[in-house]
């Protein structure tokens, strides 16, 4: 695979930031918790690889193990979209802004576009002459049959539980019930806190509407014990897997792929990790976003 | 306003009203007091108990209604309309959501001037009145779990009810007629309330449930 170019060691307190000092102080001589986080000059973050710490996730305790990937620090934004696919589908239009309109396929064919841009080998193939057997959806009126170039280097979406484990800190998880945090305000850009003002109450499409709420630029919540941000709220992040109720992960088909993190509009236990949502392949709204991972 | 409004919503206009709902405790949303949209004025005064009263003028979309934060397919709700009077578009209805499957629901008493429709599925006859059975379908559009294409529900009285006394809406009737039409409910169950509901209308009313 492609060396990353550039590799940024941060190195932060993050940990101690994240979980507040006033709470939990380090011990005298102790020095502050330290994590080294690898970035890349495309704000890719590495992930070590491990089994899953964060006790809230739908993978403890389950003998899942992950390998090391990358991840986007961030969802992918209208800019880099743009930078590959030359037009923006989005319905609140901003550079920083997370990407979103766009479908499940639209992702994949980003995925593979900025691999061969970059030079890598596309992890996807896409044969939209053959319409997928395993796509059971009543709606889904493209159903390109999409298939892994097992072992490619290229961009590729997150396995739901590859995305679990990042947003719930990896091998420095904290087990917070939203990526980053305990408070969904702290970290997510979700349907109380993403307009002109503060909502209370229910949930309200005319409230939420009228609020005008939206997508926020990307990076201005708190990051996770990773240093990843918006992984809960702003948009939801498209997965590859198949969406069926029971074990995640173990449908080889279905009506609906995996959506991840809540968006904008949707009510705040969309926000919570261990939330599963799903959306047809072909489905696009104002919350539906992406970010990409890698193998490492 | 977003692109899948121009796509999808034009063609659903009444049956794409969403409602909105005071807490379903009795807890005022003071928030959403006096809003306006698009020049009309909404004025909504979350009463004591299950009581509310709305009166609107040339609105835009907006919902006030009263219920329960946690729906239930074996309740009764019982309401009187003291005052229902409604000039153009507006529903008197049960609204609600249920999750797993994802499904918005209504039961139709009363309307204005547009009587909501969709595909026909059938009759069912409860509270002293027959309602006719329709779903609708919306497709990538706003709900409690982000942009999703989803079912509609609806039973809609075949005339109005009369406003101004105690009256209930047997929901289990409805339930298990959408059932035997093969119109399953989710498993999890949202806010259910009793809504007043309006949309490029002007009118008022004043609703007690219990």
């Amino acid at each position: 695979m492609r060396k990353p170019l550039l590799f940024l060691f941060l190195f932060t307190a993050l940990a101690a930031i994240v979980s507040g000092c006033a709470q939990d102080p380090p011990e005298k001589n102790e020095p502050p918790a330290v994590n080294e986080i690898e970035v890349t000059k495309d704000n890719l973050v590495l992930v070590k690889g491990g089994s899953f710490g964060n006790t809230k996730t739908n993978y403890y305790d389950k003998k899942v193990t992950i390998d090391d990937f990358y991840i986007g620090k961030y969802e992918v934004t209208q800019k880099e979209w743009m930078e590959i696919m030359g037009s923006n589908p989005s319905a609140f239009k901003g550079d920083q802004l997370p990407v979103e309109m766009v479908s499940w396929y639209d992702a994949v064919e980003y995925c593979n576009s900025r691999s061969i841009r970059e030079g890598l080998k596309p992890y996807y193939n896409v044969n939209k002459n053959k319409i997928d057997p395993n796509n059971k959806s009543e709606y889904d009126p493209i159903k390109w049959t999409v298939t892994i170039n097992e072992g490619a280097n290229g961009y590729r979406l997150p396995t739901e539980a590859e995305w679990e484990y990042a947003a719930s800190g990896g091998q420095l998880s904290k087990s917070y019930t939203y990526s980053g945090s305990n408070d969904a305000d702290e970290v997510a850009w979700y349907w109380r806190n993403a307009g002109d003002e503060y909502l209370s109450g229910d949930w309200n499409w005319p409230i939420i509407e009228t609020n005008k709420n939206r997508t926020q630029s990307i990076g201005l919540q708190k990051p996770n014990e990773l240093g990843l941000y918006d992984m809960s709220g702003n948009v939801r992040e498209w997965c590859w897997n198949w969406y069926a109720d029971g074990d995640p992960g173990s449908a080889s088909g279905g009506s609906f792929r995996v959506v991840k993190g809540g968006g904008w509009i949707g009510d705040v236990s969309n926000n919570e990790i261990s939330f599963r949502g799903k959306f047809e392949a072909s489905g696009f709204g104002p919350d539906q976003g992406f970010r990409v991972i890698r193998g490492a | 306003m977003f692109k899948w409004n121009k796509k999808f919503l034009t063609a659903f206009l009444a049956a794409t009203m969403i409602l909105s709902s005071f807490a379903a405790t009795a807890s005022a949303n003071t928030y959403w007091q006096n809003w306006t949209d698009g020049g009309g004025t909404v004025n909504a005064v979350n009463g004591s108990g299950g009581n509310y009263s709305v009166t609107w003028s040339n609105t835009g979309n907006f919902v006030v209604g009263k219920g329960w934060a946690t729906g239930s397919p074996s309740r009764t709700i019982n309401y009187n309309a003291g005052i229902w009077q409604p000039s153009g578009n507006a529903y008197l209805t049960l609204y609600g959501w249920t999750r797993n499957s994802l499904i918005e629901y209504y039961v139709v008493d009363s309307w204005g001037t547009y009587r909501p429709t969709g595909t026909h599925k059938g009759t069912v006859t409860s509270d002293g009145g027959t309602y006719d059975i329709y779903t609708t379908m919306r497709y990538n559009a706003p709900s409690i779990d982000g942009t999703q294409t989803f079912q509609q529900f609806w039973s809609v009285r075949q005339s109005k009810r009369a406003t101004g006394s105690n009256v209930a809406i047997t929901f289990s009737n409805h339930v298990n007629a959408w059932r035997s039409k093969g119109m399953n409910l989710g498993s999890s169950w949202s806010y259910q309330v009793l809504a007043t509901e309006g949309y490029q209308s002007s009118g008022s009313s004043n609703v007690t449930v219990w």
